[in-house]
């Protein structure tokens, strides 16, 4: 009697083990794992690596596993997306505005940080000028950000438009 | 014949009739291919085959580190496992052959819907070329279209290797991984390309992953993205610091690495999880930049695992390695940003992140500018990490976001130096991950001498530098004794694995603590002997960190025996576990711990036990353990104490 009970607990342990992993895993499937689809805020890659951690989330984290297939992407493209009207087709910074759209914010409305650099790079603002030009951008968070489901040809012709006026 | 068909057909053992099948094929394909070869470019193809078996270019090393090719049995053969990666029928196993269908393919024409062999191999062709002094014009004509492209986009300048570190509640990701970085002309390095070697899968089942994982059932593949996606993934989503270390490789170097690397696009090798992982296969992208440099023999023969902060060091031996840089995680951010926040202002910040203030009531509170601006940007990132985990709808996440930042824009820009977070010690400085211990001890009025050795990684009393406070990762460790008075030598343990992650919870974050181990160990059992036992012991509980008690834990746990000294063979245990670790100084590390399990199933039976134990550190590699602890098992007590002397290696 008492190994029945020993065996059936050991497998109650099994099976709820491995159901935790099924709820860890679910969201990770390829389709969720990709980057979720749309051009505006919000749109950061998933991965459900949550720290809700269980022993078979650390088992997965042994083997550094991407999911599906990997790209040797140069660009992905933004084909989906709005294009920006005044500024000149640039695939590298739309893909940028898109991918980074939260951070980049986060950096306009503390007017610093390596996002921010780095968009600074992509619109080929001169290093001399970006203090001014970062300061522009906070100065008028509201005019580039101007709603929750602002889009990334927004964001870009918006900081066009601020930074153009004095 | 596609490669689905072919990998079936290896997998069923059929190897031999494979390659014949190739041989034939490749034989038809020469016929056909024969008249379209001028006499004059056969007798440039005989001239360069002819030299490059006069100077041996297949036993050279640089083709070697091409192809992949390591010593097996009395030849060499290629540890990249795709069919697509070779030009000769057995080119994994023949660098001769290789080499020379290599040579021969310069020759195809040039056709439109893919890739001529020069452009798709095209480390091969420049070093050939090289060596053989190749005139391009006797070649057909050829244009790497993909690949200029590529190589103008990537625009290589210099490069950097990469290594995330820890999950701070996944102590298996110790193991971590390595990427390599390549900078561009752009000043940030959020545009560079990060170059990532990795198991493809579509496996959700944790204990699949792992045995796949491990035994080599994943196909490893290559990959390029955006520096910014892979920063994305460990530092705001997996909270994992990263070190950034910056290569002395020259443009050139950096060049030709890319070159091997497109060579190795959509190309697979079994990933294996202990050796042939991403920080051994990354080594090979350094030997192709800097053949000068030999990372891949030192990691192959002797030892059967290789982990990333040993392949960081060895780089670093190499000479490669001119500086290093730290990238904290957005949950290191979060916490130093509230370091430097009061008690009040946290609180408030919580509360902006949770919908129950409004930004705009901040601005109106009566504090200076500056808290009211640490309150919302670390509002802000609180929301972004509920977000990322989920813990909040995007519609939530988007309503409180946006307002959050609109109000903080009006408070003016944080001094740059209120965002350097000092960095912990780096990696590669911490002990090595073996670990040889040695040392007396007494043990119920008998004296003896314990010997050990741990394959990896790190155990909690450890020193913590290069390490993460409260990860555990102990691989295989064996431990044997001598006891004096019974004149005998025994196996006093054996674990196989044996993991503990302590994480604390504080106001942020409120992460689950577990612990697993599970292997063969000494227990006092009913007759009051000692006596080997297999156990598999797992735990889960909270820890919290206080600077006068340092790290505490309690645990519940449970508690499988397997013996056949047992009544009915077996006895499950269940009950709790409580202790400290505390670090006295730079040195001294001190750990109190006690537990307690009533075994209700099988042998029937209590066990309890308290220890006592401390670490001195004497140098980075070597230190000693002193232990002290008394158990009660089936009504018997015994004591023990032990000194060890342990030397990491």
């Amino acid at each position: 009697m008492k190994k029945f009970v020993a065996v059936a607990v050991m497998s109650l342990l099994l099976v709820f083990a491995v159901s935790l992993d099924f709820a860890a895993a679910k969201s990770t499937t390829s389709g969720e794992a990709k980057r979720n689809t749309g051009c505006g805020l919000g749109t950061m890659l998933f991965k459900n690596k949550a720290d809700n951690s269980t022993i078979l989330q650390s088992l997965q984290a042994t083997t550094n596993a991407t999911f599906g297939n990997q790209t040797f992407g140069i660009t992905s493209g933004t084909s989906e997306c709005e294009q920006p009207a005044k500024f000149a087709k640039n695939d590298r910074l739309n893909e940028f505005v898109v991918a980074n759209m939260d951070n980049l914010a986060k950096d306009i409305a503390r007017g610093r940080g390596e996002t921010l650099d780095a968009f600074a790079d992509l619109m080929q603002i001169p290093v001399e000028k970006r203090a001014e030009f970062y300061q522009k951008l906070q100065a008028n968070f509201a005019k580039v950000f101007t709603s929750e489901n602002v889009v990334m040809a927004n964001v870009v012709d918006n900081v066009v438009t601020v930074s153009a006026t004095n | 014949m596609d490669v689905k068909k072919f990998v079936l057909i290896r997998v069923y053992g059929a190897q031999c009739s494979v390659y014949l099948f190739f041989s034939i094929l490749a034989f038809l394909v020469s016929l056909l291919a024969a008249p379209a070869v001028s006499a004059e470019d056969t007798a440039y193809l005989d001239e360069l085959l002819g030299s490059a078996r006069e100077m041996r270019l297949s036993g050279e090393r640089y083709w070697d580190i091409l192809v992949h090719y390591k010593p097996s049995g009395s030849g060499r053969k290629s540890l990249v496992d795709d069919p697509k990666f070779f030009l000769a029928p057995d080119g994994k196993k023949n660098p001769e052959a290789e080499l020379e269908a290599t040579i021969k393919s310069l020759f195809q024409e040039d056709k439109a819907d893919e890739e001529h062999p020069r452009c798709r191999f095209i480390a091969r062709y420049t070093w050939l070329k090289e060596r053989l002094n190749i005139d391009e014009a006797r070649l057909p004509p050829a244009t790497c279209t993909k690949f200029n492209e590529a190589l103008a986009s990537i625009n290589p300048k210099s490069a950097a290797l990469i290594f995330p570190a820890t999950h701070i509640n996944s102590p298996a990701s110790m193991f971590g991984h390595t990427l390599i970085r390549i900078d561009s002309s752009y000043r940030s390095e959020l545009l560079s390309h990060a170059v990532n070697y990795a198991a493809v899968t579509t496996d959700s089942n944790g204990f699949l992953y792992a045995f796949k994982g491990i035994f080599g059932f994943y196909h490893g593949y290559y990959s390029n993205l955006p520096y910014y996606e892979k920063v994305s993934e460990y530092s705001d989503l997996e909270r994992r610091d990263m070190w950034e270390y910056k290569l002395n490789l020259s443009e050139e170097e950096v060049r030709r690495m890319l070159m091997h690397i497109w060579e190795l696009k959509d190309i697979y090798s079994d990933y294996y999880f202990f050796d042939e992982n991403c920080s051994y296969n990354l080594l090979f992208l350094l030997e192709a930049a800097r053949p000068s440099v030999n990372l891949t023999d030192r990691f192959s023969g002797v030892r059967f695992w290789v982990i990333p902060t040993d392949t960081i060091r060895a780089i670093k031996e190499s000479g490669l390695i001119v500086g290093v840089k730290y990238r904290p995680s957005q949950a290191t951010r979060i916490l130093f940003k509230a370091s430097h926040m009061a008690g009040a202002s946290q609180k408030v910040s919580i509360e902006v992140a949770g919908g129950k203030k409004s930004p705009q009531s901040v601005l109106e509170m009566g504090i200076a500018p500056e808290e009211k601006a640490k309150i919302l940007d670390l509002s802000a990132e609180l929301l972004q990490y509920k977000y990322s985990r989920k813990q909040i709808s995007k519609d939530d996440y988007l309503k409180l976001f946006l307002p959050t930042l609109n109000a903080r824009s009006t408070l003016g820009t944080p001094d740059p130096a209120s965002d350097a977070i000092p960095p912990p010690v780096a990696p590669e400085k911490g002990h090595l991950p073996g670990k040889f211990s040695f040392g007396p001890g007494y043990r119920d009025d008998s004296a003896f001498m314990e010997i050990g050795w741990r394959a990896a990684y790190h155990d909690l009393l450890d020193p913590d530098d290069g390490y993460i406070e409260g990860a555990q990762v102990n691989f295989f460790d064996l431990r044997g004794r001598y006891y004096f008075k019974e004149d005998s030598l025994r196996l006093e343990s054996l674990r196989f694995i044996d993991i503990v992650s302590l994480s604390p919870w504080n106001t942020f974050f409120k992460p689950v603590s577990w612990k697993v181990n599970t292997g063969f160990d000494r227990k006092i059992l009913s007759d009051g002997e000692q006596h080997l036992i297999y156990r598999v012991n797992p735990g889960g509980g909270f820890a919290y960190k206080t600077p006068f008690l340092g790290l505490s834990y309690i645990m519940l746990e449970t508690d499988v025996n397997l013996s056949d000294r047992l009544k009915h063979d077996y006895s499950v245990g269940f009950g709790v576990s409580a202790g400290v670790f505390k670090n006295i100084g730079d040195s001294w590390k001190i750990n109190l711990s006690a537990q307690s399990l009533y075994y209700e199933i099988g042998d029937e039976h209590r066990s309890m036990k308290a220890s006592l134990a401390t670490n001195y550190k004497i140098t980075t590699d070597s230190g000693l353990t002193l232990t002290v602890s008394r158990e009660k098992t089936f009504d018997y007590y015994q004591s023990e104490m032990k000194l060890l002397w342990n030397l990491y290696l």
